[in-house]
């Protein structure tokens, strides 16, 4: 499963500290979801999606093979 | 996800603690002739004899500070250290069986192997655990 959440903080303008605070988890998380080492739970995609105010399916993406 | 079954963040420095602490305390036994360790064997038989109660302060010392450093909580327990810590409890009862077979096949003393059950699993997991955490700050200092 791919996602941006690189580019949607970019975007935001927000670091992976910010981020992980917003949604209370570890800023080694947030750095192991962005580089696709660790697929987040249902729940913690579902609090990311949120913090950018965007739908899941904007965030994460189904990869081939998944 | 909130993990309930786990001591508080401070019980790890306790853990190490007891573990230091079993350190003098074996030392003390040798110095005193309560550990007969090279012969292997108890100095005086039977049980709760002065060698066998000194066994059991020492290895409760080390098992509960093992236990502790093993099952204390992260400064922050995210989902993600879960799952780390699931997969290193798995890879230590895996090692725990393999290192238990063996034994089993080739040696004699059953005595040991209740030793090896009781650290291998803890000793294992604590290594793996922070092991993959060591990865995931390395990963995260060279993002940086």
């Amino acid at each position: 499963m791919k996602n941006n959440i690189r580019i949607e903080r970019a975007i935001k303008n927000i670091t992976q500290a910010e981020l992980a605070d917003q949604i209370g988890v570890s800023r080694q998380t947030i750095n192991s979801i962005e580089s696709n080492k660790y697929i987040p739970s249902t729940i913690l995609a579902l609090k990311i999606a949120q913090v950018f105010g965007k739908q899941l399916e904007a965030i994460f993406v189904l990869e081939e093979g998944d | 996800m909130k993990p309930h079954s786990l001591f508080p963040y401070w019980c790890r420095y306790v853990g190490w603690g007891l573990v230091l602490l079993h350190i003098p305390a074996t030392m003390f036994g040798q110095a005193h002739g309560m550990i007969n360790i090279i012969d292997n064997g108890p100095a005086s038989t039977g049980l709760f004899n002065g060698e066998h109660l000194f066994f059991i302060c020492t290895s409760l010392l080390m098992v509960s500070g093992l236990f502790l450093v093993a099952f204390a909580k992260e400064k922050i327990e995210d989902e993600q250290i879960w799952q780390l810590r699931l997969d290193s409890l798995r890879w230590a009862i895996y090692i725990n069986y393999l290192v238990l077979i063996i034994s089993l096949v080739f040696i004699e003393d059953v005595g040991h192997m209740l030793e090896l059950n009781l650290w291998v699993p803890l000793l294992f997991f604590i290594i793996r655990f922070r092991w993959v955490i060591f990865r995931l700050n390395r990963a995260l200092s060279r993002e940086a």
